[in-house]
Protein backbone atom coordinates (compact mmCIF):
# COMPACT_ATOMS: atom_id res chain seq x y z
CA UNK A 1 0.00 0.00 0.00
CA UNK A 2 1.34 3.42 -0.91
CA UNK A 3 1.91 5.92 1.83
CA UNK A 4 1.48 9.66 1.77
CA UNK A 5 3.90 11.74 -0.30
CA UNK A 6 6.73 13.95 0.94
CA UNK A 7 5.17 17.00 -0.73
CA UNK A 8 2.08 16.60 1.45
CA UNK A 9 3.74 15.75 4.76
CA UNK A 10 2.88 19.15 6.24
CA UNK A 11 -0.79 18.64 5.37
CA UNK A 12 -0.90 15.44 7.44
CA UNK A 13 1.23 16.86 10.27
CA UNK A 14 -1.11 19.83 10.67
CA UNK A 15 -4.20 17.68 10.25
CA UNK A 16 -2.99 15.66 13.24
CA UNK A 17 -3.14 18.96 15.15
CA UNK A 18 -6.67 19.67 13.99
CA UNK A 19 -6.02 22.10 11.16
CA UNK A 20 -6.51 21.98 7.38
CA UNK A 21 -3.63 23.63 5.51
CA UNK A 22 -2.89 23.82 1.78
CA UNK A 23 -0.21 25.33 -0.42
CA UNK A 24 -1.11 28.85 -1.58
CA UNK A 25 0.90 30.02 -4.60
CA UNK A 26 3.09 33.06 -3.73
CA UNK A 27 2.69 34.40 -7.28
CA UNK A 28 -0.99 33.87 -8.21
CA UNK A 29 -2.56 32.81 -4.86
CA UNK A 30 -3.96 29.59 -6.34
CA UNK A 31 -4.76 27.05 -3.62
CA UNK A 32 -3.54 23.66 -4.77
CA UNK A 33 -4.09 20.02 -3.95
CA UNK A 34 -2.59 17.45 -4.35
CA UNK A 35 0.55 19.01 -2.93
CA UNK A 36 3.26 19.70 -5.51
CA UNK A 37 6.41 21.74 -6.07
CA UNK A 38 4.94 23.77 -8.93
CA UNK A 39 1.77 25.83 -9.27
CA UNK A 40 -0.39 24.29 -12.03
CA UNK A 41 -1.92 27.72 -12.76
CA UNK A 42 1.14 29.98 -13.21
CA UNK A 43 4.02 27.44 -12.97
CA UNK A 44 5.55 29.44 -10.11
CA UNK A 45 7.61 27.58 -7.55
CA UNK A 46 7.04 29.70 -4.45
CA UNK A 47 4.26 28.75 -2.04
CA UNK A 48 3.14 29.15 1.55
CA UNK A 49 1.12 26.67 3.56
CA UNK A 50 -1.92 28.45 4.99
CA UNK A 51 -4.97 27.24 6.91
CA UNK A 52 -8.39 27.22 5.24
CA UNK A 53 -11.91 27.08 6.62
CA UNK A 54 -12.77 23.45 7.53
CA UNK A 55 -16.10 23.65 5.71
CA UNK A 56 -17.47 22.36 2.43
CA UNK A 57 -20.11 20.27 0.70
CA UNK A 58 -20.16 16.57 -0.19
CA UNK A 59 -19.60 16.03 -3.91
CA UNK A 60 -20.14 12.26 -3.75
CA UNK A 61 -19.54 9.18 -1.67
CA UNK A 62 -19.04 5.43 -2.07
CA UNK A 63 -18.99 2.54 0.40
CA UNK A 64 -16.36 -0.17 0.04
CA UNK A 65 -17.76 -3.62 0.77
CA UNK A 66 -14.65 -5.31 -0.60
CA UNK A 67 -11.08 -4.83 0.62
CA UNK A 68 -8.79 -4.21 -2.35
CA UNK A 69 -5.79 -4.42 -0.03
CA UNK A 70 -5.30 -6.89 2.82
CA UNK A 71 -4.66 -4.01 5.22
CA UNK A 72 -8.25 -2.87 4.69
CA UNK A 73 -10.00 -6.15 5.50
CA UNK A 74 -10.94 -5.22 9.03
CA UNK A 75 -12.26 -1.83 7.98
CA UNK A 76 -14.94 -2.94 5.52
CA UNK A 77 -17.51 -1.69 5.06
CA UNK A 78 -16.05 1.81 5.00
CA UNK A 79 -16.97 4.93 3.11
CA UNK A 80 -14.86 7.33 1.07
CA UNK A 81 -16.19 10.71 0.05
CA UNK A 82 -15.06 13.68 -1.95
CA UNK A 83 -15.67 16.98 -0.19
CA UNK A 84 -15.52 20.26 -2.07
CA UNK A 85 -14.02 22.69 0.44
CA UNK A 86 -15.08 26.32 0.61
CA UNK A 87 -11.54 27.25 -0.54
CA UNK A 88 -12.11 25.36 -3.80
CA UNK A 89 -9.97 22.31 -3.09
CA UNK A 90 -11.61 18.89 -3.48
CA UNK A 91 -10.45 16.54 -0.76
CA UNK A 92 -10.87 12.78 -0.54
CA UNK A 93 -11.97 11.94 2.96
CA UNK A 94 -14.42 9.94 5.04
CA UNK A 95 -17.86 10.94 6.26
CA UNK A 96 -19.21 10.33 9.71
CA UNK A 97 -22.49 11.07 11.44
CA UNK A 98 -24.84 10.74 8.45
CA UNK A 99 -26.48 7.48 9.46
CA UNK A 100 -28.63 6.34 6.54
CA UNK A 101 -29.14 9.89 5.21
CA UNK A 102 -27.98 10.67 1.65
CA UNK A 103 -24.87 12.81 2.15
CA UNK A 104 -24.41 14.02 -1.45
CA UNK A 105 -24.80 17.78 -1.58
CA UNK A 106 -24.81 18.15 2.22
CA UNK A 107 -22.86 20.90 3.99
CA UNK A 108 -20.12 19.46 6.16
CA UNK A 109 -17.48 20.48 8.68
CA UNK A 110 -14.14 18.82 9.37
CA UNK A 111 -13.38 16.94 12.52
CA UNK A 112 -10.24 14.99 13.23
CA UNK A 113 -10.37 11.31 14.12
CA UNK A 114 -7.58 8.96 15.02
CA UNK A 115 -7.77 5.91 12.77
CA UNK A 116 -4.63 4.35 14.25
CA UNK A 117 -1.89 6.47 12.67
CA UNK A 118 -2.86 9.76 14.28
CA UNK A 119 -5.80 12.05 13.65
CA UNK A 120 -6.91 12.54 10.04
CA UNK A 121 -9.65 14.82 8.69
CA UNK A 122 -13.12 13.35 8.35
CA UNK A 123 -16.31 15.31 7.74
CA UNK A 124 -19.61 15.42 9.59
CA UNK A 125 -22.89 17.25 8.89
CA UNK A 126 -22.46 20.98 9.37
CA UNK A 127 -25.68 21.09 11.36
CA UNK A 128 -27.13 18.51 13.72
CA UNK A 129 -26.58 17.04 17.12
CA UNK A 130 -23.09 15.74 16.76
CA UNK A 131 -20.47 17.23 19.12
CA UNK A 132 -17.01 17.82 17.61
CA UNK A 133 -15.22 17.30 20.91
CA UNK A 134 -16.90 14.03 21.81
CA UNK A 135 -14.33 11.89 20.00
CA UNK A 136 -16.39 8.73 20.18
CA UNK A 137 -15.86 6.11 17.53
CA UNK A 138 -18.72 5.85 15.09
CA UNK A 139 -19.46 3.18 12.55
CA UNK A 140 -17.71 3.51 9.23
CA UNK A 141 -20.83 3.32 7.14
CA UNK A 142 -22.93 6.36 6.60
CA UNK B 1 -6.27 26.48 -49.65
CA UNK B 2 -9.18 25.19 -47.67
CA UNK B 3 -8.74 24.43 -44.02
CA UNK B 4 -9.43 20.93 -42.82
CA UNK B 5 -10.87 19.98 -39.47
CA UNK B 6 -8.28 18.97 -36.90
CA UNK B 7 -7.34 15.32 -37.18
CA UNK B 8 -8.48 15.10 -40.80
CA UNK B 9 -6.94 11.87 -42.02
CA UNK B 10 -10.12 10.80 -43.70
CA UNK B 11 -9.73 7.69 -45.83
CA UNK B 12 -5.92 7.71 -45.79
CA UNK B 13 -5.37 4.52 -43.79
CA UNK B 14 -7.24 1.27 -43.36
CA UNK B 15 -7.32 -1.70 -41.04
CA UNK B 16 -6.74 -4.87 -43.02
CA UNK B 17 -6.56 -7.47 -40.25
CA UNK B 18 -7.67 -7.97 -36.66
CA UNK B 19 -6.86 -10.98 -34.55
CA UNK B 20 -6.53 -12.23 -31.02
CA UNK B 21 -5.45 -15.04 -28.76
CA UNK B 22 -7.77 -16.87 -26.40
CA UNK B 23 -8.93 -14.69 -23.50
CA UNK B 24 -9.37 -15.20 -19.78
CA UNK B 25 -6.64 -17.24 -18.13
CA UNK B 26 -3.64 -18.03 -20.30
CA UNK B 27 -0.99 -19.40 -17.93
CA UNK B 28 2.57 -20.37 -18.76
CA UNK B 29 3.31 -17.62 -21.27
CA UNK B 30 4.70 -14.14 -20.68
CA UNK B 31 2.76 -10.99 -21.52
CA UNK B 32 5.15 -10.09 -24.33
CA UNK B 33 4.95 -13.62 -25.75
CA UNK B 34 1.14 -13.35 -25.76
CA UNK B 35 1.46 -10.12 -27.76
CA UNK B 36 3.68 -11.86 -30.30
CA UNK B 37 1.26 -14.80 -30.45
CA UNK B 38 -1.54 -12.34 -31.27
CA UNK B 39 0.63 -10.92 -34.06
CA UNK B 40 1.42 -14.41 -35.37
CA UNK B 41 -2.24 -15.45 -35.46
CA UNK B 42 -3.37 -12.21 -37.06
CA UNK B 43 -0.82 -12.44 -39.85
CA UNK B 44 -1.49 -16.16 -40.42
CA UNK B 45 -5.29 -15.86 -40.43
CA UNK B 46 -5.17 -13.05 -42.97
CA UNK B 47 -2.35 -14.41 -45.12
CA UNK B 48 -0.05 -11.47 -44.47
CA UNK B 49 3.71 -12.02 -44.52
CA UNK B 50 5.67 -10.77 -41.51
CA UNK B 51 8.01 -8.99 -43.92
CA UNK B 52 5.12 -6.65 -44.84
CA UNK B 53 5.14 -5.19 -41.32
CA UNK B 54 7.39 -2.13 -41.32
CA UNK B 55 5.90 -0.41 -38.28
CA UNK B 56 5.29 -1.62 -34.72
CA UNK B 57 3.29 0.19 -32.05
CA UNK B 58 2.92 -1.36 -28.64
CA UNK B 59 1.57 -0.10 -25.35
CA UNK B 60 3.01 -0.44 -21.92
CA UNK B 61 0.73 -1.55 -19.18
CA UNK B 62 0.79 -1.52 -15.40
CA UNK B 63 2.95 -4.62 -15.15
CA UNK B 64 5.71 -2.84 -17.09
CA UNK B 65 5.43 -5.18 -20.07
CA UNK B 66 4.70 -4.28 -23.65
CA UNK B 67 7.81 -2.31 -24.67
CA UNK B 68 8.38 -2.22 -28.45
CA UNK B 69 12.06 -3.12 -28.13
CA UNK B 70 11.24 -6.34 -26.29
CA UNK B 71 8.23 -7.33 -28.41
CA UNK B 72 10.15 -6.45 -31.58
CA UNK B 73 13.08 -8.60 -30.41
CA UNK B 74 10.78 -11.56 -29.70
CA UNK B 75 8.99 -11.10 -33.02
CA UNK B 76 12.19 -10.71 -35.01
CA UNK B 77 11.25 -7.35 -36.50
CA UNK B 78 13.45 -4.51 -37.78
CA UNK B 79 10.66 -2.02 -38.49
CA UNK B 80 11.13 1.39 -40.14
CA UNK B 81 9.22 2.90 -37.23
CA UNK B 82 8.41 1.63 -33.76
CA UNK B 83 7.09 3.17 -30.55
CA UNK B 84 5.55 2.33 -27.22
CA UNK B 85 2.66 4.28 -25.77
CA UNK B 86 2.29 4.48 -22.03
CA UNK B 87 -1.44 4.10 -22.54
CA UNK B 88 -2.82 1.69 -25.06
CA UNK B 89 -6.60 1.43 -24.99
CA UNK B 90 -6.21 0.83 -28.69
CA UNK B 91 -7.64 4.10 -29.96
CA UNK B 92 -4.39 5.82 -29.01
CA UNK B 93 -2.31 3.10 -30.67
CA UNK B 94 -4.46 3.27 -33.79
CA UNK B 95 -4.24 7.07 -33.96
CA UNK B 96 -0.45 6.95 -33.75
CA UNK B 97 -0.40 4.30 -36.49
CA UNK B 98 -2.53 6.52 -38.73
CA UNK B 99 -0.27 9.51 -38.10
CA UNK B 100 2.86 7.45 -38.78
CA UNK B 101 1.41 6.15 -42.03
CA UNK B 102 0.22 9.61 -43.06
CA UNK B 103 3.69 11.02 -42.37
CA UNK B 104 5.27 8.34 -44.55
CA UNK B 105 7.34 6.92 -41.68
CA UNK B 106 5.96 3.42 -42.28
CA UNK B 107 3.40 1.81 -44.57
CA UNK B 108 2.04 -1.22 -42.73
CA UNK B 109 1.88 -0.96 -38.96
CA UNK B 110 1.12 -3.72 -36.47
CA UNK B 111 -0.43 -2.55 -33.21
CA UNK B 112 -0.23 -5.26 -30.60
CA UNK B 113 -1.12 -5.85 -26.98
CA UNK B 114 -0.62 -8.79 -24.68
CA UNK B 115 -1.11 -9.27 -20.99
CA UNK B 116 -0.92 -11.99 -18.37
CA UNK B 117 -2.23 -9.77 -15.58
CA UNK B 118 -4.78 -12.33 -14.44
CA UNK B 119 -2.27 -15.15 -14.14
CA UNK B 120 0.20 -12.73 -12.54
CA UNK B 121 -2.39 -11.72 -9.93
CA UNK B 122 -2.40 -8.01 -10.76
CA UNK B 123 -5.65 -6.83 -9.19
CA UNK B 124 -5.28 -3.09 -9.62
CA UNK B 125 -5.48 -2.62 -5.86
CA UNK B 126 -3.20 0.40 -5.84
CA UNK B 127 -4.35 3.97 -5.29
CA UNK B 128 -5.18 5.64 -8.58
CA UNK B 129 -2.67 8.24 -9.64
CA UNK B 130 -1.14 10.76 -7.30
CA UNK B 131 -3.85 10.95 -4.69
CA UNK B 132 -2.32 11.36 -1.30
CA UNK B 133 -5.50 10.57 0.59
CA UNK B 134 -6.20 7.42 -1.42
CA UNK B 135 -3.88 5.32 0.72
CA UNK B 136 -5.08 6.94 3.95
CA UNK B 137 -8.79 6.39 3.31
CA UNK B 138 -8.58 3.21 1.22
CA UNK B 139 -9.69 4.74 -2.09
CA UNK B 140 -8.51 1.87 -4.28
CA UNK B 141 -9.45 0.42 -7.66
CA UNK B 142 -11.26 2.21 -10.49
CA UNK B 143 -14.51 1.18 -8.76
CA UNK B 144 -13.93 4.06 -6.30
CA UNK B 145 -14.00 6.98 -8.73
CA UNK B 146 -16.49 5.21 -11.00
CA UNK B 147 -18.86 4.66 -8.07
CA UNK B 148 -18.50 8.27 -7.01
CA UNK B 149 -19.20 9.47 -10.53
CA UNK B 150 -22.35 7.36 -10.63
CA UNK B 151 -23.52 8.57 -7.19
CA UNK B 152 -23.01 12.12 -8.42
CA UNK B 153 -24.96 11.32 -11.58
CA UNK B 154 -27.78 9.92 -9.44
CA UNK B 155 -27.75 13.11 -7.38
CA UNK B 156 -27.92 15.33 -10.48
CA UNK B 157 -30.34 13.35 -12.66
CA UNK B 158 -32.13 10.83 -10.47
CA UNK B 159 -30.50 7.94 -12.31
CA UNK B 160 -31.33 4.59 -10.74
CA UNK B 161 -29.29 1.44 -10.18
CA UNK B 162 -31.67 -0.29 -12.62
CA UNK B 163 -30.67 2.26 -15.26
CA UNK B 164 -27.02 1.36 -14.75
CA UNK B 165 -27.73 -2.38 -14.58
CA UNK B 166 -29.28 -2.38 -18.05
CA UNK B 167 -25.84 -1.66 -19.52
CA UNK B 168 -24.27 -4.84 -18.12
CA UNK B 169 -27.40 -6.88 -18.97
CA UNK B 170 -27.36 -5.71 -22.62
CA UNK B 171 -23.68 -6.44 -23.02
CA UNK B 172 -23.99 -9.89 -21.47
CA UNK B 173 -26.72 -10.71 -23.95
CA UNK B 174 -24.32 -9.98 -26.81
CA UNK B 175 -21.54 -11.96 -25.12
CA UNK B 176 -23.70 -15.06 -25.08
CA UNK B 177 -23.24 -15.19 -28.86
CA UNK B 178 -19.49 -14.49 -28.69
CA UNK B 179 -17.31 -17.61 -28.31
CA UNK B 180 -14.38 -15.39 -27.30
CA UNK B 181 -16.20 -13.97 -24.27
CA UNK B 182 -15.10 -14.95 -20.78
CA UNK B 183 -18.58 -14.40 -19.29
CA UNK B 184 -21.37 -16.00 -21.30
CA UNK B 185 -23.89 -17.15 -18.69
CA UNK B 186 -27.28 -15.37 -18.76
CA UNK B 187 -27.61 -12.15 -16.78
CA UNK B 188 -31.02 -10.59 -16.09
CA UNK B 189 -31.70 -7.27 -14.43
CA UNK B 190 -32.95 -9.19 -11.36
CA UNK B 191 -29.70 -11.19 -11.32
CA UNK B 192 -27.81 -7.92 -11.46
CA UNK B 193 -29.78 -6.31 -8.64
CA UNK B 194 -29.32 -9.42 -6.48
CA UNK B 195 -25.54 -9.12 -6.66
CA UNK B 196 -23.94 -7.70 -3.53
CA UNK B 197 -22.20 -4.35 -3.80
CA UNK B 198 -18.44 -4.34 -4.27
CA UNK B 199 -18.04 -0.60 -4.00
CA UNK B 200 -21.56 0.71 -3.42
CA UNK B 201 -23.34 1.67 -5.64
CA UNK B 202 -21.43 -0.66 -8.04
CA UNK B 203 -21.77 -4.43 -8.30
CA UNK B 204 -19.69 -7.24 -9.78
CA UNK B 205 -21.23 -6.86 -13.25
CA UNK B 206 -20.42 -3.13 -13.32
CA UNK B 207 -16.72 -3.87 -13.25
CA UNK B 208 -14.57 -5.71 -15.74
CA UNK B 209 -12.49 -8.68 -14.69
CA UNK B 210 -8.76 -8.50 -15.29
CA UNK B 211 -7.92 -11.14 -17.90
CA UNK B 212 -5.00 -12.56 -19.86
CA UNK B 213 -4.92 -12.38 -23.62
CA UNK B 214 -3.55 -10.70 -26.69
CA UNK B 215 -4.85 -8.77 -29.67
CA UNK B 216 -3.41 -7.27 -32.84
CA UNK B 217 -4.51 -5.05 -35.70
CA UNK B 218 -2.71 -4.40 -38.97
CA UNK B 219 -3.08 -0.89 -40.38
CA UNK B 220 -1.84 0.19 -43.77
CA UNK B 221 -2.01 3.07 -46.25
CA UNK B 222 -5.47 3.05 -47.77
CA UNK B 223 -4.16 2.73 -51.33
CA UNK B 224 -2.27 -0.41 -50.27
CA UNK B 225 -5.27 -2.02 -48.52
CA UNK B 226 -6.43 -3.96 -51.57
CA UNK B 227 -3.06 -5.75 -51.64
CA UNK B 228 -4.01 -7.42 -48.37
CA UNK B 229 -7.78 -7.88 -48.44
CA UNK B 230 -10.96 -7.15 -50.34
CA UNK B 231 -12.55 -6.13 -47.03
CA UNK B 232 -10.55 -3.15 -45.75
CA UNK B 233 -12.01 -1.08 -42.94
CA UNK B 234 -11.22 2.57 -43.54
CA UNK B 235 -10.29 5.03 -40.81
CA UNK B 236 -12.59 7.97 -41.52
CA UNK B 237 -11.88 10.17 -38.52
CA UNK B 238 -9.90 10.37 -35.32
CA UNK B 239 -10.03 12.83 -32.42
CA UNK B 240 -8.49 13.12 -28.99
CA UNK B 241 -8.58 15.33 -25.92
CA UNK B 242 -6.41 15.20 -22.85
CA UNK B 243 -7.40 16.19 -19.33
CA UNK B 244 -3.93 16.11 -17.85
CA UNK B 245 -4.76 18.44 -14.96
CA UNK B 246 -6.42 15.40 -13.46
CA UNK B 247 -7.49 16.26 -9.93
CA UNK B 248 -7.21 19.97 -10.66
CA UNK B 249 -10.08 19.57 -13.11
CA UNK B 250 -13.51 20.32 -11.79
CA UNK B 251 -15.68 17.20 -11.65
CA UNK B 252 -12.62 15.09 -12.43
CA UNK B 253 -14.45 11.79 -12.35
CA UNK B 254 -17.29 13.02 -14.58
CA UNK B 255 -14.62 13.90 -17.17
CA UNK B 256 -16.64 16.62 -18.95
CA UNK B 257 -13.67 17.42 -21.21
CA UNK B 258 -14.44 14.22 -23.16
CA UNK B 259 -17.19 16.26 -24.81
CA UNK B 260 -14.52 18.03 -26.86
CA UNK B 261 -13.73 14.75 -28.62
CA UNK B 262 -17.40 14.51 -29.54
CA UNK B 263 -17.24 18.04 -30.99
CA UNK B 264 -14.30 17.08 -33.23
CA UNK B 265 -14.89 13.49 -34.30
CA UNK B 266 -17.94 13.91 -36.53
CA UNK B 267 -16.56 16.86 -38.53
CA UNK B 268 -13.23 14.99 -38.84
CA UNK B 269 -15.00 11.93 -40.26
CA UNK B 270 -17.46 13.93 -42.34
CA UNK B 271 -20.47 12.07 -40.96
CA UNK B 272 -23.29 12.76 -38.55
CA UNK B 273 -23.84 10.93 -35.28
CA UNK B 274 -26.98 9.43 -36.80
CA UNK B 275 -24.84 7.65 -39.42
CA UNK B 276 -23.20 5.41 -36.78
CA UNK B 277 -24.48 1.85 -37.27
CA UNK B 278 -22.61 0.27 -34.35
CA UNK B 279 -21.14 1.96 -31.30
CA UNK B 280 -18.28 0.75 -29.15
CA UNK B 281 -17.46 2.29 -25.77
CA UNK B 282 -14.53 1.08 -23.71
CA UNK B 283 -15.91 -0.13 -20.41
CA UNK B 284 -13.65 -1.00 -17.51
CA UNK B 285 -16.81 0.01 -15.65
CA UNK B 286 -20.41 0.35 -16.81
CA UNK B 287 -20.28 3.97 -15.62
CA UNK B 288 -17.95 4.84 -18.50
CA UNK B 289 -20.63 3.64 -20.94
CA UNK B 290 -23.24 5.79 -19.24
CA UNK B 291 -20.96 8.83 -19.32
CA UNK B 292 -19.89 8.50 -22.94
CA UNK B 293 -23.37 7.76 -24.29
CA UNK B 294 -24.29 11.16 -22.91
CA UNK B 295 -21.12 13.04 -23.79
CA UNK B 296 -21.16 11.90 -27.42
CA UNK B 297 -24.79 12.96 -27.61
CA UNK B 298 -26.40 9.57 -28.22
CA UNK B 299 -28.71 10.18 -25.26
CA UNK B 300 -29.52 13.34 -23.31
CA UNK B 301 -28.01 13.76 -19.82
CA UNK B 302 -29.85 11.45 -17.46
CA UNK B 303 -31.44 9.58 -20.37
CA UNK B 304 -29.44 6.36 -20.43
CA UNK B 305 -31.94 4.24 -18.52
CA UNK B 306 -34.78 5.33 -20.76
CA UNK B 307 -32.70 4.71 -23.89
CA UNK B 308 -32.08 1.08 -22.92
CA UNK B 309 -35.71 0.56 -21.82
CA UNK B 310 -37.11 1.99 -25.03
CA UNK B 311 -34.72 0.14 -27.34
CA UNK B 312 -32.87 3.22 -28.57
CA UNK B 313 -29.52 1.61 -27.68
CA UNK B 314 -28.27 -1.82 -26.66
CA UNK B 315 -29.11 -5.42 -27.53
CA UNK B 316 -32.01 -5.59 -29.98
CA UNK B 317 -32.14 -1.80 -30.07
CA UNK B 318 -31.83 0.78 -32.81
CA UNK B 319 -28.16 1.48 -32.03
CA UNK B 320 -26.13 -1.67 -31.24
CA UNK B 321 -23.65 -1.03 -28.45
CA UNK B 322 -20.59 -3.14 -27.54
CA UNK B 323 -21.74 -6.13 -29.58
CA UNK B 324 -18.77 -8.17 -28.31
CA UNK B 325 -20.00 -7.91 -24.73
CA UNK B 326 -17.43 -5.25 -23.97
CA UNK B 327 -14.89 -5.53 -21.21
CA UNK B 328 -17.70 -6.27 -18.78
CA UNK B 329 -18.42 -9.64 -20.43
CA UNK B 330 -15.92 -10.38 -23.19
CA UNK B 331 -12.45 -9.66 -21.76
CA UNK B 332 -10.43 -6.79 -20.34
CA UNK B 333 -7.73 -6.25 -22.96
CA UNK B 334 -7.60 -2.47 -22.46
CA UNK B 335 -10.25 -1.95 -25.11
CA UNK B 336 -8.38 -3.66 -27.95
CA UNK B 337 -11.17 -6.17 -28.49
CA UNK B 338 -13.76 -3.42 -29.03
CA UNK B 339 -11.83 -2.32 -32.09
CA UNK B 340 -11.34 -5.91 -33.24
CA UNK B 341 -15.10 -6.40 -32.93
CA UNK B 342 -15.90 -3.21 -34.84
CA UNK B 343 -13.64 -4.40 -37.66
CA UNK B 344 -15.26 -7.85 -37.69
CA UNK B 345 -18.78 -6.42 -37.76
CA UNK B 346 -17.91 -4.11 -40.65
CA UNK B 347 -16.30 -7.04 -42.52
CA UNK B 348 -19.33 -9.23 -41.87
CA UNK B 349 -17.27 -11.69 -39.84
CA UNK B 350 -19.00 -11.50 -36.45
CA UNK B 351 -20.64 -14.93 -36.58
CA UNK B 352 -23.79 -15.43 -34.53
CA UNK B 353 -23.88 -11.83 -33.37
CA UNK B 354 -23.38 -10.31 -36.85
CA UNK B 355 -25.39 -7.12 -37.36
CA UNK B 356 -27.32 -6.50 -40.55
CA UNK B 357 -24.76 -4.94 -42.86
CA UNK B 358 -23.30 -2.13 -40.75
CA UNK B 359 -21.27 0.35 -42.81
CA UNK B 360 -20.01 2.73 -40.11
CA UNK B 361 -18.81 2.10 -36.56
CA UNK B 362 -17.53 4.40 -33.83
CA UNK B 363 -15.17 3.51 -31.00
CA UNK B 364 -14.85 5.77 -27.95
CA UNK B 365 -12.26 5.15 -25.26
CA UNK B 366 -10.38 6.81 -22.46
CA UNK B 367 -7.21 6.39 -20.51
CA UNK B 368 -8.56 6.75 -17.01
CA UNK B 369 -9.04 10.40 -16.09
CA UNK B 370 -6.31 11.79 -18.32
CA UNK B 371 -7.09 11.12 -21.97
CA UNK B 372 -9.98 10.44 -24.32
CA UNK B 373 -10.10 9.35 -27.96
CA UNK B 374 -12.53 8.30 -30.64
CA UNK B 375 -12.33 6.73 -34.08
CA UNK B 376 -14.89 6.38 -36.83
CA UNK B 377 -14.49 3.41 -39.17
CA UNK B 378 -16.28 2.64 -42.41
CA UNK B 379 -16.39 0.04 -45.14
CA UNK B 380 -16.45 3.00 -47.54
CA UNK B 381 -13.35 5.08 -48.18
CA UNK B 382 -15.28 8.23 -49.05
Amino acid sequence: MDTTTADASLFWDRAAQGELVFQHCDDCAFVRWPAAGVCPECLGRGFTWKPVAPTGTVWSQVVYHRAYDTSLRERIPYNVALVELTCGVRLLTRLTGFGTADPVGAAVTARFEDTGDGPVPVFAPATGTFAPAAGTAEGNVS
Amino acid sequence: MTSQPRGAIRGRSAIVAAGNTEQGTVPGISADEIAVEALRRTLAEHGIAKSEVDGLITCKSYGGFGIDTEIGRLAGLNPDYSATLDYGTCNFSLHLACAVIDAGLATTVAIVYGTNQRSAGNRFGHPLGRQDEASVYGFLNVAGPAGMAFRRHQHLYGTTEEDLGRIAVSQRRYARDNPLAVFREPLTLDDYLAQPYLVEPLRRSDLCMISDGGACLIVTRADRADDFTDKPVHVMGIAQQSGLRDRQNADQWMRPWIERVAERIYPAAGIDREDVDALYIQDPTSVWVLQMLEMYGFVPPGGVGEAFRDGAVGFGGKLPLNTNGGQLSEAYMWGFLHLCEAVRQLRGEAGGRQLDGPRTAQYCSTFGFMKAASTILSVDRS
